[in-house]
């Protein structure tokens, strides 16, 4: 089985909003002390692939199973399509954008 | 007054006014030292590291790699050695019994009387001092980096140390905290060792360990102190920036979540081994030689990856000969948030284990990369915004390090 890989988007208030209009508030996930996120789930290749993009990116294998030192723009980035598209399928979109 | 450090020994400074250092190093050799070898120097020079007081020869590093004792019985777990090449040595006529001058930065920086030039195995010196030879571990990686002479000798600094800003003001050296604890009415102190901008699950360590440490002291007039040290050495890409540690850990007591008058930060000059149970018992060491009388220990202290478990810094403890530190660890469990208790608690306490919510620094990094506030459950907002503003000064716009900062960034002390 591939090893689930995912990109936390910390919510605040202001995407708490945007996600409850865009009906997508009850994916996120309470992790600590009420702080939320929003994890968005990507394949093996989208992971070596953002990596690739964000160099200075690293994957936490021991711990949270995700991509962790993103530039805060491409999460806002990967946040405003996921309102766009009101799905979190939206990966793939983002990287043929980018690369 | 003559303070004691470890082992019985007095702290010794040797550090030569201008006049003499000037005449001092007149005609002789000069070797430009590394980062660490420059930070070590100054760490024997102050007595961070009593009874040593210099770099030690290959009787030494033997017993401790095999005995975790110096020679003459004293405990010490960490070799501290100087390196250098053997071509440089042949170059420049360097012989046992020479003394040198050791530049950083082509600056003046101390005088080294060589006693011994030696070689010894470096495999046989990480296996002992890490457990492993295993070329992923970043201390494996340190110690392969070594060149490979070693020489010995006792250190005297011969240069002004100027600390820019911030760090000036975290800056004491053991001499310089015993006198200050000692007007502060300490007669416990505690260290909290640190390489993190504090969340609550901090705070709470340095909390229960002050709870610890107070034990049987009358509480109508508080005599145990919290002493915040932080460890400034080489950083990584997505470490904290230096800045961001010293200036979130003072915001703590400026913002009064510790009373100002049982709580100070300093830091010392180290670069980790990431040796686990055997940096623990340096910690330790060298916070007796800073006047503590106790020291917390939590989870992997001074650990990486799966090299050890996660309390080996614990059950070291045990393994020592009583009366050879003159330090009590304190052995701390996880302090988790529990969304039942609807609180900060302690995993040795609360009994909500299937709800906990541990801390992750991964996680709370992740928040600050995103520029999300987390709630003052997770962080003091006080400290979030002293790290968030320092980004901006002195991290260029991040309160990580990039590479730019790696590169850019002001140096933590320059010699004149």
């Amino acid at each position: 089985m591939e090893e689930s890989c995912s990109i936390n988007i910390w919510i605040n208030e202001e995407r708490s909003e945007k996600l409850a209009h865009a009906g997508l508030a009850h994916l996120t996930k309470d992790v600590l002390a009420g702080m939320k996120i929003l994890p968005l789930h990507c394949t093996k290749g989208q992971k070596d692939r953002i990596l690739k993009l964000y160099p200075m990116a690293k994957y936490d294998s021991a711990t949270t199973k995700s991509i962790e030192l993103l530039p805060a723009k491409v999460k806002d980035k990967l946040f405003d399509l996921i309102i766009e598209k009101k799905s979190l399928n939206i990966i793939e979109e983002f990287l043929k954008d980018v690369e | 007054m003559k303070y004691t450090g470890h082992s019985g020994k007095e702290i010794v400074e040797r550090v030569l006014p201008p006049q003499e250092a000037k005449k001092r190093i007149k005609g002789l050799k000069r070797i430009a030292v590394t980062d660490r070898v420059a930070r070590e120097c100054i760490d024997l020079a102050y007595g961070f590291f009593t009874p040593l007081q210099g770099f030690m020869g290959k009787e030494d590093v033997e017993s401790v790699c095999q005995r975790m004792t110096l020679t003459e019985g004293t405990l010490w777990p960490i070799p501290i050695i100087l390196d250098i090449a053997r071509e440089e040595i042949k170059q420049k006529g360097i012989k046992e019994k020479d003394t040198i001058l050791l530049t950083y930065h082509d600056r003046n920086l101390a005088i080294l009387e060589i006693e011994e030039i030696f070689n010894y195995n470096k495999l046989a010196l990480e296996q002992a001092v890490l457990g492993t030879t295993d070329l992923k571990h970043p201390g494996v990686k340190m110690y392969n980096a070594l060149k490979d002479t070693f020489i010995s000798g006792k250190v005297t600094l011969v240069n002004e140390l100027k600390f820019n800003s911030p760090f000036a003001k975290f800056w004491y050296t053991p001499l310089q905290l015993r006198k200050i604890f000692a007007e502060k009415g300490w007669e416990r102190v505690v260290a909290h060792q640190t390489r993190n901008v504090p969340h609550t699950g901090h705070e709470w360590l340095m909390k229960g360990a002050w709870f610890s440490a107070n034990g049987d002291l009358p509480v109508e007039e508080l005599k145990t102190g919290i002493l915040v040290s932080c460890i400034i050495g080489p950083k990584r890409v997505g470490d904290y920036i230096d800045e961001a540690i010293l200036l979130g850990q003072q915001k703590l007591h400026e913002a009064k979540y510790f009373r100002e008058d049982i709580h100070m930060v300093s830091f010392i000059l180290w670069d980790m081994r990431y040796a686990g149970p055997k940096e623990a018992i340096l910690h330790a060491i060298i916070r007796s030689n800073l006047g503590c009388t106790h020291h917390m220990f939590g989870r992997d202290h001074a650990g990486v990856g799966s090299y050890y478990d996660p309390y080996d810094a614990h059950r070291i403890f045990d393994k020592i000969p009583e009366g050879s530190l003159n330090i009590k660890p304190v052995r701390i469990l996880e302090w988790w948030y529990c969304p039942v208790c609807g609180e900060v608690t302690y995993s040795g306490l609360c009994g909500h284990t299937k709800n906990r919510q541990p801390f992750s620094g991964t996680m709370i990094r992740s928040m600050i990369q995103d520029k999300v506030k987390p709630t003052k459950l997770i962080m003091r907002p006080e400290v979030f915004d002293v790290v968030m503003e320092n980004a901006d000064k002195y991290g260029f716009g991040s309160p990580f390090c990039t590479e730019e900062y790696l590169k850019k960034r002001q140096a933590v002390f320059e010699l004149s």
